[in-house]
């Protein structure tokens, strides 16, 4: 009886834990594929079940451009970050640049509240009339993803890494070469998934955009939120255009699940 | 000797070669507006008058302080921080003692479990909100099913922040579990082994082993998790605005007010580097522990 207890107790809880956490996100897809007087149903009813909602938001709502906008960000300024910071990473994990202190200031620059950054940004993009542009949206995700890429990546070029170049370098190669055909390389599935995870910080920023953004340089966490206030109480579209903007990042988690802990837990993990 | 020195000198050359496209931007993008923020708090920069020609020494820093809203937003903002941290490490840890005890059904269990992760804030405040409605919500009509009264989740002042903590509980006790079951599959068996043979019971080989060799990684997990919960601020954004009132009026939140609503930006820098402070303090703790582990 115990030991049957024992084995039954933790599937119990975890079975109840997992309903909890999948109960909304089941519930958001019903709601998406309801009709718009059938979403409203208390008792819930389940009705006709169809598409609509999921052709609706892209007739009524400028959600392409949303859409277009959160990608064309998301891509520009991890392709930016992306290179920059594995050079830095790489001089911090091999060359100790800048010792502890370097280190310390980009940890904390990672750390920042956005909200720091956001009113001086706003003052200075004002200042040179950039507000409302993508170039500014690009430019202040550079200041999450950067730090974040740089801290993330350190610990990809740390450990056996040294070894690999010092052969290459008895053989001749320059500093230049060791990194570009050695460390890189060999590093280059961290570095990917680095990058994976830079583009969803991006796509998921929300306050940058919602400062910085005008009408037509809107990405979707901010047209979503707008969308919640002017569509009033429309719950179904609502939920059709929530799934839409979750779909990339579902789909890139599993490529993810390898270096999903280092970046969590910014490289103290593996 | 001589020939070493040169190539330290060359290596020491290449690495700042190599940092220094990534130090200047993070120079542009972090440094400036860090003290741009810092100038402006003390000066009186307003969004009607935005210049820095009236210089005010302490003077914002004195008002944000002598503030009772922002004073309230700093105290709310401590215990939103605590109870989420608390409660989510408590729930992360038993689901990660449990996931760490079975082996069906295991992939399963942690594929659910990565769904909210890295999901937006902004898109689980708009569930929760739908999922919350007083009226039209499944959660209440649930409640009323099962003989409850309604809640009203967001519009009463006791309740609003409890549904916040709630709400980012559902976020991110997943963060606390992928963490805390990395530390726990990288136990070592041997001292669980040992115990067995000597008849330590299930709790005395939990107090004894389990949680001294996990710390390192309790510290951290709770580090990180607590400096992103100081940050909360879309999640107040989609569900309350930071009402009703003042009842979920976190400190990220409070400083978007003063700058954008009452467009005292000076006043809001002097908020923001009080916020700073705090978040540094936090920041050089957490490094220094993670390189006490190496």
């Amino acid at each position: 009886m115990n030991r049957l207890a024992k084995k039954i107790v933790p599937h119990i809880i975890l079975t109840v834990f997992s309903l909890i956490i999948l109960m909304p996100l089941v519930w958001i897809v019903r709601v998406s594929l309801t009709d718009k007087l059938t979403a409203y149903k208390i008792p819930p009813e389940i009705g006709t079940l169809g598409l609509n909602n999921y052709v609706d938001i892209f007739e009524r709502f400028p959600f392409v451009t949303w859409f277009a906008n959160s990608f064309i960000i998301a891509i520009v300024s991890t392709a930016i970050a992306l290179p920059l910071a594995t050079a830095m990473a790489y001089s911090f994990a091999r060359l100790n640049t800048g010792g502890a202190l370097l280190r310390l200031g980009v940890l904390a620059s990672q750390m920042l509240p956005p909200i720091i950054l956001v009113l001086p940004l706003f003052g200075v993009f004002l200042f040179v009339g950039l507000t409302q542009s993508r170039v500014s949206l690009i430019v202040a995700h550079l200041s999450i993803s950067l730090p974040f890429l740089s801290w993330m990546l350190v610990s990809f070029f740390e450990g056996d890494m040294a070894r690999l170049e010092e052969a290459a370098r008895v053989d001749g190669a320059s500093r230049w070469q060791a990194f570009l055909l050695v460390a890189v390389p060999v590093a280059a599935p961290g570095i990917l998934a680095a990058g994976l995870l830079g583009f969803i910080l991006s796509w998921n920023e929300f306050l940058f955009v919602l400062v910085l953004s005008g009408p037509g340089t809107q990405t979707l966490p901010v047209g979503l939120a707008s969308l919640e206030t002017h569509a009033g109480v429309e719950i179904a579209p609502l939920a059709a255009a929530t799934v839409v903007s979750l779909l990339p990042v579902f789909a890139l988690l599993p490529f993810l699940r390898k270096h999903l802990i280092k970046g969590l837990s910014l490289g103290a993990l593996k | 000797m001589n020939q070493s020195k040169t190539m330290e000198a060359a290596d020491r050359r290449f690495g700042w070669f190599m940092s220094a496209p990534s130090l200047a931007l993070l120079l542009a993008v972090i440094l400036f507006p860090v003290f741009w923020a810092l100038f402006t708090s003390v000066h009186d920069y307003t969004l009607i008058a935005p210049n820095f020609d009236t210089f005010t020494g302490a003077e914002n820093y004195i008002s944000a302080i002598q503030d009772p809203a922002f004073r309230h937003s700093l105290g709310l903002t401590a215990f939103f921080v605590a109870a989420v941290v608390l409660f989510e490490f408590l729930l992360g840890f038993i689901v990660a003692l449990m996931l760490n005890s079975v082996e069906r059904f295991k992939p399963i269990y942690y594929g659910i479990l990565l769904c909210p992760l890295l999901m937006n804030p902004v898109i689980v405040g708009l569930i929760w909100r739908m999922f919350l409605h007083p009226s039209l919500g499944i959660v209440n009509y649930l409640l009323t099913v099962v003989g409850f009264e309604p809640v009203n989740w967001l519009g009463s002042t006791q309740m609003a922040i409890w549904t916040i903590i709630m709400v980012d509980i559902w976020h991110q006790v997943s963060f606390m579990i992928v963490l805390l079951l990395a530390g726990l599959s990288a136990m070592p068996k041997e001292p669980y082994e040992a115990a067995r043979v000597d008849g330590a019971r299930v709790y005395q080989s939990f107090f004894y082993i389990t949680l001294p060799l996990m710390m390192p990684v309790i510290i951290v997990t709770l580090l990180i998790r607590m400096i992103f919960a100081v940050k909360t601020y879309d999640l107040i954004y989609i569900m309350t605005r930071g009402g009703p009132g003042v009842a979920t009026d976190l400190v990220s939140y409070s400083i978007y007010r003063t700058a954008f609503v009452s467009l005292n930006v000076g006043e809001a820098s002097a908020m923001s580097a009080i916020l700073l402070g705090f978040i540094l303090l936090l920041t050089v703790y957490l490094y220094r522990y993670m390189r006490s582990l190496t």
